[in-house]
């Protein structure tokens, strides 16, 4: 099981250029913001829109070649989509909407109705197969999508923004059944997201995909606690910075200084993690052994669980997790000035 | 850019309209129309209406009287042919030799003109609607024209196509030996001229309204092309090719001009009821009143099939 692609194209605003490569039987999250091209990618891989440069190969085979000219149809790749609001024939019963692939891949009415009732009933609902689509719940919905293109026994699967259309109550319940159902399929794949407990959740490998390129791939735990981009970093919640290290020293382009406890590597550039923990905030400016400290002023508040999130303005914009106490005690609510400090051990660089 | 008023100075807001100083919000809240993806209102429920309609408006005035004479000048007629109508003898007009022969032609023709339509109109208009080429609109516009065209006009521009002589008659005639003019064939092309159009332009805007994903969808689960259309496409477009049809066949139903120039009025073979309420009228009124009152009845019938499309309430 593999897939290797190189997918090329411009739409409208968008200029995707984008590298995947997927080994064994993963599941592969695709994450990025709205008109990132995550869709557009899926769609390009699913052979509904032609790449201009670059190349599709799955499994040794080349599905689409833009420099050979070789371009497999829609219809003769080995690839399952479940599509983002599903897209069940409203006109057929939801037997036949699974039957549908197998009727088009040539079987016979009979034969394709009993495997895709097998179907149905590996999901749990034998007892709507005389149902239109449009009597179904949205979770219902989902798992005929899934059998739908599952029944074609395809080599690669995508997803896209499959819990995008629930609510958020039902959301959990559906991800860990979807979770079940790909752990069951001996295939690739690819799901779309910007959901990040779901790209968490059911990730193996993740790619974040911003406008249009590839940011960072790894697994969650690699991506979350090393982010490579704003996105990533306030997605988990961490205050991200790119600068230029000197001996212990990280240089930013808006010309504030951190210091970090261990030597970077001279002159080179990396990225700078502040967990928000370890941001403690003052009235006045603050004394003793912190060497990074930085003047602002006290911005928005919120509720991350038991702690509250302090947004601090100024040329060092950073987000501080205090308790409640402290946000009392120090009258936080009311804005004004602040000091910021963080203790050098505290603060994680890596290479850019 | 917004200006001032001319008679009270102030700049109007972008979302408000000043009123002699007063600002007046519409009162219709604007729907935003992003469908909700999941569930699925039933199209029958689709979004709400923004109300056109409003209990109490002012006309202006002049209007109602105006609106009133216009309804009587649409309604009258319709109302005449209902007052004057044999009623008590209907059942014997009906069954005269002469009207059912008239029905029956009535009917094949016009079905057979639908049939045309439906084979050549849905692959013009699936092209209309979906492929992008060089003189599209052209084509569209060229399609339309038998619309506002004089059937008249259309029956004699049919002569010189198709006629003994005729640019393509003459090879038609030649090759086949077959003369379209004044032969039933003849009535059910001239039908199809000028009906065509209708089917055409209510398909082409069902497939643009269809969410084409669903093909997507289908061609993802191995679904060619035109298993694609067939079991995807044409069932999704039904409505829209149901309302095609009956309008299709409500003008072929009621064509005279082109009829009457191309195939001729003979019984039997080309005098379809149009053609015989016309001839009635001169000696048999009574005849002429019963069919007019057979074809009232299914234009009605077509209207009301048809309401819930064009005239959803309002």
């Amino acid at each position: 099981m593999s897939l290797e692609a190189r997918v090329a194209l411009q739409k409208g605003l968008l200029d995707l250029d984008a590298q995947l490569t997927v080994r064994g039987s993963e599941v592969v999250v695709l994450l990025g913001p709205n008109a990132a091209g995550k869709t557009t990618l899926l769609r390009a891989l699913a052979g509904l829109i032609p790449l201009s440069s670059g190349r599709v190969l799955l499994d040794g085979t080349v599905l689409e070649d833009a420099a050979a000219g070789v371009r497999v149809s829609t219809e003769r790749r080995p690839i399952g989509v479940v599509f983002q609001d599903y897209l069940l024939f409203p006109h057929l019963t939801v037997l036949d909407n699974v039957a549908f692939g197998l009727r088009a891949r040539g079987a016979g009415r009979r034969a394709a109705r009993e495997f895709a009732g097998q179907w149905l009933e590996g999901m749990g609902l034998s007892a709507h197969a005389a149902e239109k689509p449009r009597a179904l719940s949205g979770g219902q919905a989902q798992r005929v999508a899934l059998a739908r293109a599952l029944a074609t026994d395809p080599r690669l699967l995508l997803l896209d923004e499959p819990l995008a259309a629930m609510d958020a109550g039902a959301r959990a319940d559906l991800r860990r059944e979807l979770n079940r159902h790909l752990g069951e399929f001996d295939g690739t794949c690819l799901l779309v997201t910007h959901d990040p407990i779901e790209a968490m959740t059911l990730a193996d490998q993740l790619v974040v995909l911003e406008e249009g390129r590839v940011v960072q791939a790894g697994t969650p735990e690699d991506v979350s606690s090393q982010p490579r981009s704003r996105y990533v970093a306030d997605l988990v919640g961490l205050n991200l910075f790119r600068g230029r290290g000197h001996c212990n020293v990280i240089e930013l382009p808006s010309g504030e200084r951190i210091v970090a406890a261990d030597p970077v590597a001279a002159d080179s550039e990396v990225f700078v993690v502040i967990p928000p923990r370890a941001v403690s905030l003052h009235r006045a400016n603050p004394e003793g052994s912190p060497r990074n400290v930085w003047p602002g002023t006290a911005g928005s508040l919120d509720i991350a669980g038991e702690r509250i999130r302090v947004h601090m303005t100024g040329s060092m914009p950073l987000i501080s997790e205090v308790t409640p106490a402290a946000v009392a005690a120090l009258r936080l609510g009311d804005g004004g000035p602040v000091w910021a400090s963080v203790k050098a051990v505290e603060i994680v660089v890596y290479p850019a | 850019m917004t200006m001032e008023h001319p008679l009270t100075g102030q700049r109007p807001s972008r979302d408000r309209d000043v009123h002699g100083g007063l600002a007046v919000v519409a009162g219709d809240s604007i729907v935003a129309d992003r469908a909700a993806p999941w569930p699925r209102r039933r199209p029958s429920e689709g979004a709400p209406h923004p109300r056109r309609t409003r209990p109490g408006a002012a006309a202006p005035t002049g209007f109602v009287p105006l609106a009133v004479l216009a309804v009587a000048f649409l309604a009258l007629p319709l109302m005449a042919l209902v007052v004057r109508a044999p009623w008590r003898h209907l059942p014997a007009e009906l069954t005269a030799p002469g009207v059912l022969t008239a029905l029956r032609l009535s009917l094949v023709c016009s079905l057979g003109a639908v049939a045309v339509s439906v084979l050549l109109g849905v692959p013009l208009a699936w092209l209309l609607a979906r492929v992008r080429f060089r003189g599209r609109n052209l084509v569209r516009a060229l399609v339309m024209l038998p619309m506002v065209l004089p059937p008249v006009v259309g029956g004699v521009a049919l002569l010189l196509a198709f006629g003994r002589n005729g640019l393509a008659g003459q090879w038609l005639d030649r090759a086949f030996g077959v003369s379209l003019p004044f032969t039933t064939a003849g009535a059910v092309v001239a039908e199809a001229f000028v009906a065509m159009p209708f089917l055409v332009i209510t398909v082409e805007a069902g497939l643009r309204a269809m969410d084409r994903r669903y093909e997507d969808a289908a061609a993802t689960l191995g679904a060619g092309r035109w298993t694609t259309f067939r079991r995807v496409t044409l069932p999704l477009i039904a409505p829209a090719l149901g309302a095609g049809g009956a309008l299709c066949w409500a003008r072929a139903l009621g064509e005279f001009g082109a009829t009457i120039t191309f195939a001729g009025n003979l019984p039997g073979s080309t005098q379809t009821m149009p053609l015989a309420v016309y001839l009635a009228l001169q000696n048999n009124t009574d005849a002429a009143i019963t069919l007019s009152l057979v074809m009232l009845a299914i234009s009605l019938t077509v209207l009301v099939l048809l309401r819930d499309r064009w005239f959803p309430a309002r």
